[in-house]
């Protein structure tokens, strides 16, 4: 870094003579060669006083923002890809770059808006861009509290062979429900953290009996770790589902507040045909962490089990907005439309199913998925009122 | 426990009459000594056993596939295998180069075709091949076809987490699982009424105590798509078929998933739900035109008649169908127009 800011003021230096242009043109044609030549600091400089002169200057901005991104200049970045895309704004690029620097300046929640735009246009995104994206997206939405989601992006980045310490941290977080990016996880919990992470990332990779032992081990050194034995729980309902109630009960007598686990011990007790057991605990889930994706699917699959149509369908399509990757809830909405006699909409949820089912088609990231999926609260009051 | 249960129908009919019988039982007793559900559902509890799910599974002393072929042997993927019966138990054998692996076979679940469950180093494996009836012989399992063991133990069977063996046994016995745990010395092959009347037994018992009896659901209330839940539980549901993406040929087998992927399967209408065209009560009806009644519920009402013939309905829009790359044939719930050379919709 301090090499790169060296190297940087030296070209500054050499190129200063050159940035004196009488007429736009001959700067654009300047700045273009300073940027060929790689005399980057320069190339940098004439692009600023280009778009000073011309502010509607598309490729101006364009450059000032890449060359700034390559030299570390976040700030400088961000300012010209905010102007960029209000000149153009369906370049997923764009909307990339602008959002991987508000990360870096520490603008979190426009960054994560602008990943998601970046994604949401992105078809023609390098796959490594769209790796670094998804990555920086999911970090972003664990740490909004969109751990289901933000899970989904960073389980693709790991399963692309990445292991480095801040996937494996930002893995660890997301895996113990903690709403915190890697540099702002506290010192005394980056153990556990690590070790959560690890584990997780075995998970992912289908190495289960190390991922077991590993999830074994964080709950042997941090007995009461907050979200361990939902992690835990998590990992087991799939196989052991009464071992994963047992944990999820374990998580709820330490940290009663958990909905997440709430919520995991009502739909484990539906599949158990315990829906008297079940409707509590998803109701309070529900309650306690409202417009939330996992909470409303649970108690609308609780209240579909019922018999209680209405009131489930509506639980369910809030479900759906919220997190419309999530193809259990597409699902769920099917059987739910089917059952109250909406053929239509049933074939439609049908469709959508099996093709996000067979990889025909990802639901795309649309406008109130943008921040994990939160629709304003006057929709959701609306939607669950009917 | 059918339609035309009355007691089920008309709770205070089935009052009256317990009121009645317990007014004869104070004048002149005795009580029968044992009630059943054959003392009032008498046709139901007679058939019922004798169909498939009645059966669902043989235990050692009554394997009557491997009594009727003591040795059956079949080569799978550079694998010998080698099931025999001797003095009435069954073994199960698969030998390469390097040693042969015997474990003897317990469980063998299914009634025309029998996969085996076996036990092995305190796991429960099933068995790579499968007792095919319409080859009367041995095949790999379905579901299994893509997998390559790489040593006996692979060879012998494919591993079964806690939750799928507990699914099994669930599916095909009755008193194998309790409380989310393997209760197998309680095991009894196939299902009782139990299994489907939720609170059967609490109401035989309570009437048997001369008590009032809460009533069971009445699965008759079902419209489709519950039904297809219901059923799926073991037959497979769309959500469970969807959610693991098992696609192509193999899905053949999940009836409730192919019904609901028909044009004409209506999730609140009773003519397209299972016990439409089946009575669970009674074994597998096979002939063809059985079923044109329940087609002609709908069909005819709308007057969309079939240009080509108006019987036998299902010899061509449920036609028969292999399972993936086993000898087994299903017929196919996806209702539909099918024309030759048509993929098989997934």
């Amino acid at each position: 870094m301090l090499r790169a800011l060296i190297l940087a003021a030296v070209l500054w230096t050499i190129a200063a003579p050159g940035l004196r242009a009488a007429t736009f043109d001959e700067l654009a044609a300047q700045a273009a060669a300073a940027r060929r030549a790689n005399h980057i600091p320069e190339a940098i400089e004439l692009y600023r006083q280009g778009v000073q002169l011309r502010a509607s200057w598309m490729e101006g901005w364009w450059f000032l923002g890449t060359l700034s991104y390559a030299t570390y200049q976040y700030s400088g970045c961000e300012s010209a890809f905010d102007a960029f895309v209000k000149l153009d704004d369906k370049r997923a690029l764009a909307w990339s770059l602008l959002g991987l620097c508000e990360f870096e300046t520490g603008k979190y929640d426009p960054a994560l808006d602008h990943l998601r735009q970046g994604l949401a246009l992105g078809k023609d995104l390098p796959p490594e861009v769209e790796a670094g994206v998804r990555f920086h997206y999911g970090l972003l939405l664990s740490r909004a509290g969109f751990f289901d989601q933000g899970k989904r992006e960073l389980e693709r980045y790991a399963r692309g062979g990445a292991h480095e310490p801040m996937l494996i941290e930002g893995l660890g977080l997301n895996a113990l429900h903690q709403p915190l990016l890697p540099k702002e996880a506290p010192a005394e919990r980056v153990d556990a953290v690590m070790q959560a992470g690890t584990a997780a990332r075995f998970w992912i990779l289908g190495e289960n009996d190390k991922a077991e032992a590993g999830f074994q081990e964080l709950l042997r050194d941090y007995p009461a770790v907050a979200g361990g034995h939902y992690l835990y729980g998590t990992y087991l309902s799939y196989a052991r589902p009464e071992d994963a109630m047992a944990e999820f009960r374990r998580e709820l007598e330490l940290n009663p507040a958990n909905a997440d686990a709430g919520a995991m011990l009502a739909l484990l007790l539906v599949y158990a045909n315990d829906l008297p057991g079940a409707l509590p605990y998803a109701r309070k889930a529900a309650a306690e962490r409202p417009a939330y994706a996992l909470t409303e699917y649970v108690y609308g699959k609780v209240l579909l089990a019922m018999g209680d149509l209405r009131p489930a369908i509506a639980r369910l399509e809030t479900a759906e907005r919220l997190d419309p990757a999530a193809l259990e809830y597409h699902m769920a909405l099917a059987g739910a439309y089917s059952w109250a006699g909406r053929h239509e909409d049933a074939r439609r949820e049908r469709r959508l199913s099996m093709d996000m089912a067979t990889g025909a088609k990802r639901p795309e990231l649309n406008a109130q998925s943008a921040r994990g999926g939160a629709p304003p609260p006057e929709t959701i009051d609306k939607t669950i009122k009917q | 426990m059918t339609d035309g249960c009355p007691g089920t129908r008309q709770p205070w009919l089935v009052t009256a009459v317990w009121v009645a019988l317990a007014g004869v039982a104070q004048a002149a007793p005795p009580r029968p000594a044992k009630v059943t559900c054959a003392t009032c559902h008498r046709a139901e509890a007679q058939s019922q056993p004798g169909t498939a799910m009645g059966i669902g599974m043989e235990l050692p002393a009554n394997q009557e596939a491997l009594q009727a072929h003591p040795k059956l042997t079949v080569e799978e993927n550079g694998y010998h295998y080698n099931l025999e019966r001797k003095n009435g138990a069954g073994t199960y054998t698969v030998s390469d180069a390097s040693g042969a692996l015997s474990l003897p076979i317990k469980y063998a679940l299914g009634v025309h075709n029998l996969t085996f469950v076996l036990e092995y180093q305190g796991s429960f494996y099933e068995s790579m091949v499968t007792y095919y009836q319409k080859i009367e012989g041995l095949g790999i399992t379905m579901g299994d076809e893509r997998i390559r063991p790489h040593n006996l133990t692979e060879a012998m069977g494919r591993k079964v987490s806690d939750q799928e063996i507990m699914a099994c046994f669930n599916c095909h016995g009755t008193g194998g699982v309790s409380q989310g745990k393997l209760t197998l010395d309680s095991l009894r092959p196939g299902l009782t009424c139990d299994h489907c009347h939720t609170g059967a037994d609490a109401h035989m018992q309570a009437l048997a105590g001369g008590k009032p009896a809460p009533v069971p659901r009445k699965l008759g209330e079902m419209a489709a798509e519950e039904m297809s839940n219901f059923c799926g539980q073991c037959h497979r549901t769309w959500e469970s078929v969807v959610g693991l993406r098992l696609f192509g040929e193999k899905n053949v087998r999940f009836q409730p998933y192919r019904l609901a992927n028909s044009q004409c399967f209506l999730g609140d209408d009773k003519r397209i739900r299972c016990t439409a065209c089946h009575n669970p009560h009674v074994d597998l009806v096979r002939e063809d035109a059985s079923y044109d009644r329940a087609c002609l519920a709908c069909h005819s009402a709308t007057q969309k008649t079939c240009p080509v013939a108006d019987k036998n309905c299902v010899s061509c829009h449920m036609p028969k169908v292999l399972a993936a790359e086993t000898p087994a044939l299903f017929t196919d719930h996806q209702i539909r127009v099918v024309h030759a050379g048509d993929p098989y919709p997934q």
